[in-house]
């Protein structure tokens, strides 16, 4: 490797003693070592997304064409059959539709008080920084602490939400057992857990609006809401739609909440996609099964990155 | 040469920057990777468990006490969260550094132990020394047995138990249910406990929960799955509405459509809800006696799990977990996982076992420790799993599942029953994870090649 | 008149201002009410929390931090996460910004395609990968170990995309200079292009750090002692092992692991603010 790489001693072939054709012809000679460098540069990322991303996809695929046995081993070839088994099972059909719901409601009820908590804190108030630091909190809280907060809030007996719920005279709720508010419960955690990182976002859209398109509307009377539908919607849809795009990806993953919070129960209410994969392989041992629904949820997850490229790459121009 | 040393004067940070980062990923490597030998020399014994609460507080204090006793072997415990996650966790670990010497694993695990090869039947240890293995409950001993060699060896041992709160039963007036019980039998009981508390006590629990459901069908005499259970052949199909199954689950959707049912959703709440006075009735594991005798005392009602009308009790399989020993260590390690085996079972250990946490004393002989009898003496309502345990006469339904993968029936049946509480059909709820789990044992068969 | 008018407007602005400062105050409620009470019940003795007691029960207590402490092995898991998360940091800065050097200053066959090819392991997400992956670990006789929760995320394809970049950013004019006084790759890569980008990779490191102290799924599946378990799994592992509601103990665990997080968050906030401009706008 170290032998083969050029030595300095080779000349060019530019024999005039012009100092400018100097520095291009050895701009021109290191080029010729960009090879080397390249490997040297790129060698290790390349090959440990090799190993870990696309080899794994590759292997996932062909899991996915057969039945495996208890060793978790390939032994009988059925080509689509695990796909189209899964696709006619009402169970999983049953999982795609929670994922969506749970997906789309994160990313909606996000933007919408991203938004909110983003416009007021985006006032000239007295001590409003005070507020600014209290809304960016949760970006600190792990899926595992928020879990251990908000399990404690949902406990039937113990919870504070169903003390609310008492006060209010209705009948204690059991949030993380019964199908709709455990999905319920999941979201807002899940809602909470990502305003931090989102105001963030939409607070720093608004400060980029420039001040002078408000003083104009302003000049010719505009009312704030006309402002904000004509003036501030518009210039900050580019982090709307990015804010949507991420937390769909996040929602599509989103595992740790639904491990410690629900398990995926109950009657499977929030058994999400990707938390199928994990107990079909890791708990009931169908490598088979959880390989196929892991190409399903990957080719969703594509799908929604290429959107986000899309959109990068649009910003890019801006 | 020159040119190399020349090269590397050139690059040295580039060197140096990937050399650290070896040093520290070598470190890294290098760094607390399980060690056979620990400082003091001695074998080190990796224990995996999934004990909690009152059972875990015990299991420490006895793996310390076992230490202490010997110095030839060092047993090291890991906690490993649920049941279900152990088998497959033992399935990828073993042949590793990762996996453990001895490891705790539940009933319906046993199937799939036996087929994987990863164990060495406790038998041989048994075999080796003589020991009397007469001395454990033959129902215990029957879940963790194959053709006749004892797979592994039961340590935690329980019953499902039906538990009432007889304080608030006096409160109300209302006459406790009997030893051995009706479904009818609970259900006056737990209706009088919610009309005459006028709504403010719900009777009755049955968590969704498969086990519970299994061992429904257990008391009734009928089979889970073909084969007998598994325990004469490669079961190929389950049958999860049979008559029992049925009637069972009807039982408990009539409770819910009166309204003196709850379902609490988990075990947790359920035991909350119970200790507060605030449900009645519920049936669980025998291991929630010492939390709740601690919470309610005299107060605690125990009866055996009930049956359907007008069937007599066939009695219930055992459930809990076994101890294990892998294949994959050396002989000395082996040693010394059966070295502690043996003391988790005798007589005076498994007497304080029961005492702590109301897993069943599965040593015959434990009923004589001064412990055992000390406490069955001032709280009585102690012994009645242990009386239900040996009121039963072992067959192939009430000796556990012996079909590889139960778990995921487990979840379908769990899911069924979820629905029935919600008031779904009964038999197309029970019919559905049926057929599902049917697919399911299929395609395993045909990917074991143990049907074609 | 005019007088009159001027306080009118003044009392509007003034009700107008009392009012955003209700809404203000609701939402900082909501936000951090779950935080407060989570803190709060960890100061509370167990028994008040068992019987439901949360406020006006007598006293507060450290009892449950000393639990958590003592009893847990939650300062292991904090030195745990600590330690994984910082290696996986480093590694990144590293590989990250080479790959991107490549990307951007060297000029070799298939430079689009390959950068086409890391992009697209973006789309593809671990957790669907993890059965193999799993696999793969076992073979290596990485299980139970530091490595594995290091090695599979040594690099990272979001990281070489946000540092190309921020690499493309620096004038062309720096590297005909740099060409003319005969610098390396490496020295330019070692003394330009990374002090030139220094705001960029403390973006890049405060994600990586804060992604890997959140890995939840990958060292749940590969570890199995409490040795080498990182925080969102020892806390998993505490509220599991918890049987009968020891909350108190759990709420204080909670409470410890979240405090370096704050810590890092607002030291590290300035430089979260511009990655995300850079993710954003450019």
């Amino acid at each position: 490797m170290i032998e083969s790489l050029p030595s300095t001693k080779q000349q060019p072939k530019g024999p005039e003693a012009n100092d400018k054709l100097t520095a291009k012809v050895k701009s021109f000679e290191l080029k010729k070592n960009d090879k080397y460098y390249a490997w040297l540069f790129l060698g290790p990322s390349i090959l440990l997304l090799t190993v870990f991303v696309f080899f794994p996809m590759l292997r996932t695929l062909y899991l996915s064409l057969f039945l495996t046995d208890t060793f978790g081993k390939p032994t009988v070839f059925v080509g689509l059959k695990n796909y189209t088994i899964l696709l006619k099972s009402a169970s999983y059909i049953a999982s795609l539709k929670a994922t969506g719901t749970y997906v789309v409601s994160v990313s909606v009820f996000t933007i919408i008080f991203g938004l909110l908590l983003a416009a007021m804190a985006n006032q000239k108030l007295r001590g409003i920084g005070f507020f600014r630091n209290i809304f960016t909190a949760t970006m600190g809280v792990s899926v595992s602490v928020s879990a251990v907060f908000w399990l404690f809030m949902f406990n039937p007996t113990l919870g504070i939400l169903n003390k609310v719920v008492i006060a209010f005279g209705f009948h204690p709720i059991n949030w993380l057992t019964t199908p709709g508010w455990a999905m319920v419960a999941v979201i807002a955690t899940t809602v909470w857990m990502h305003l931090g990182f989102t105001f963030l976002l939409f607070f720093g859209a608004l400060q980029a609006v420039p001040k002078s398109l408000y003083d104009a509307a302003d000049v010719s009377g505009a009312t704030s809401r006309y402002q904000f539908w004509h003036i501030t919607l518009p210039m900050i849809s580019p982090t709307m739609f990015f804010v949507a795009v991420i937390t769909l990806i996040s929602g599509f993953k989103s595992f740790g909440l639904i491990d410690l919070m629900t398990g995926g129960g109950p009657t499977n209410a929030t058994n999400l996609l990707v938390y199928r994969v994990y107990k079909d392989a890791f708990m009931n041992g169908n490598y088979a099964q959880a390989s196929t629904e892991a190409i399903i949820l990957t080719v969703i997850i594509a799908i929604i990155t290429f959107v986000q490229f899309k959109l990068l790459a649009k910003r890019v121009n801006y | 040469m020159k040119k190399i040393s020349q090269f590397i004067k050139r690059y040295w940070q580039l060197f140096s920057a990937a050399a650290v980062i070896l040093v520290i990923g070598l470190g890294v490597f290098g760094y607390s990777r399980s060690q056979v030998h620990d400082a003091s020399g001695r074998t080190r014994v990796v224990f995996w468990h999934e004990m909690k609460g009152p059972g875990q507080k015990k299991l420490v204090t006895f793996i310390n006490e076992f230490n202490k006793s010997q110095s030839k072997y060092e047993i090291v415990p890991q906690f490993q969260g649920g049941y279900n996650d152990v088998i497959q966790k033992i399935m990828n670990t073993h042949g590793t550094d990762a996996s453990p010497a001895i490891f705790q694993s539940m009933d319906i695990s046993t199937s799939q132990m036996y087929h994987s090869g990863f164990t060495v039947p406790m038998q041989k240890f048994v075999d080796k020394e003589n020991y009397d293995v007469s001395k454990i409950a033959s129902v215990a001993r029957g879940v963790a047995t194959r053709k006749g060699t004892l797979l592994a060896m039961p340590f935690n041992t329980s019953q499902t138990t039906l538990y009432y709160n007889a304080g608030l039963l006096k409160k109300y007036n209302i006459t406790p249910p009997p030893v051995d019980p009706t479904y009818s039998d609970i259900t006056r009981v737990s209706k009088q406990l919610y009309d005459r508390s006028n709504h403010k006590v719900k009777g009755i629990s049955v968590e969704s929960y498969s086990w519970l459901f299994e061992q429904f069908l257990s008391n009734a005499n009928e089979e889970f799955a073909n084969q007998h259970d598994g325990h004469t052949g490669i079961s190929t199909k389950v049958n999860f509405t049979g008559p029992t199954a049925i009637k069972s689950m009807t039982w408990v959707q009539d409770r819910v459509k009166y309204g003196d049912f709850m379902n609490f959703g988990s075990h947790k709440n359920e035991m909350a809800a119970f200790l507060s006075n605030k449900l009645g009735i519920y049936m669980q594991t025998s291991a929630d006696m010492s939390v709740l005798a601690k919470g309610l005392g005299k107060n605690l009602g125990v009866t055996y799990y009930p049956r359907p009308d007008g069937v007599k009790a066939n009695g219930i399989s055992v459930g809990g977990a076994s101890l294990w020993i892998s294949n994959d260590k050396s002989e000395a390690v082996q040693q010394g996982a059966w070295e502690f085996t043996k003391f988790l079972i005798n007589p005076k250990n498994q007497a304080r076992w029961e005492k702590a946490t109301g897993y069943l004393a599965i040593n015959q002989d434990s009923a004589n420790e001064p412990i055992l009898k000390q406490s069955y003496e001032k709280l009585p309502m102690l012994k009645v799993p242990s009386d239900q345990l040996k009121s039963a006469k072992a067959n192939y339904t009430n000796s556990g599942i012996f079909v590889d993968g139960v778990v995921a029936a487990r979840s379908l049946i769990q899911n069924a029953m979820q629905q029935i509480y919600a008031g779904k059909d009964v038999y197309k709820s029970l019919k559905a994870a049926e057929d599902s789990y049917n697919k399911v044992l299929e395609s395993n068969n045909l990917a074991n090649g143990w049907t074609k | 008149m005019e007088n009159s008018m001027m306080k009118q407007v003044a009392k509007k602005r003034l009700l107008g201002n009392s009012l955003k400062y209700i809404l203000l105050a609701l939402l900082a409620f909501i936000v951090i009410f779950p935080f407060a009470l989570g803190i709060w019940t960890s100061f509370l003795p167990s028994m008040d929390i068992a019987k439901g007691t949360l406020w006006g029960g007598g006293q507060l207590t450290l009892h449950n931090y000393v639990t958590a402490f003592t009893q847990t092995k939650i300062l292991r898991y904090l030195l745990n996460s600590l330690v994984i998360a910082s290696l996986v940091t480093i590694a990144h800065l590293f590989f990250c910004s080479l790959g991107a050097y490549a990307f951007v200053f060297l000029d070799f066959k298939y430079r689009d395609f390959l950068f086409y090819v890391v992009l697209g392991t973006m789309m593809l997400p671990f957790e669907a990968e993890v059965i193999p992956n799993f696999a793969t670990v076992k073979m290596l006789g990485l299980l139970n170990h530091y490595s594995v929760m290091v090695i599979p995320f040594l690099t990272s394809a979001f990281g070489i995309f946000m540092l190309r970049q921020t690499f493309k950013q620096i004038p062309r004019d720096l590297k005909e200079a740099a060409d003319v006084d005969g610098l390396s790759h490496w020295q330019f890569y070692w003394k330009v292009v990374m002090p030139y980008s220094k705001i960029s990779l403390c973006t890049l490191a405060a994600y990586s750090f804060l992604g890997a102290w959140n890995q939840y799924l990958w060292p749940m599946l590969t570890t199995f002692s409490d040795h080498l378990r990182p925080v969102q799994d020892g806390l998993r592992q505490l509220q599991s092992e918890e049987t009968f509601n020891d909350w108190g103990m759990v709420q204080a665990s909670a409470a410890i692991v979240v405090v370096p997080t704050l810590i890092v968050l607002y030291i590290g906030q300035h430089y979260f603010k511009s990655g995300l401009n850079e993710g954003s706008v450019k």
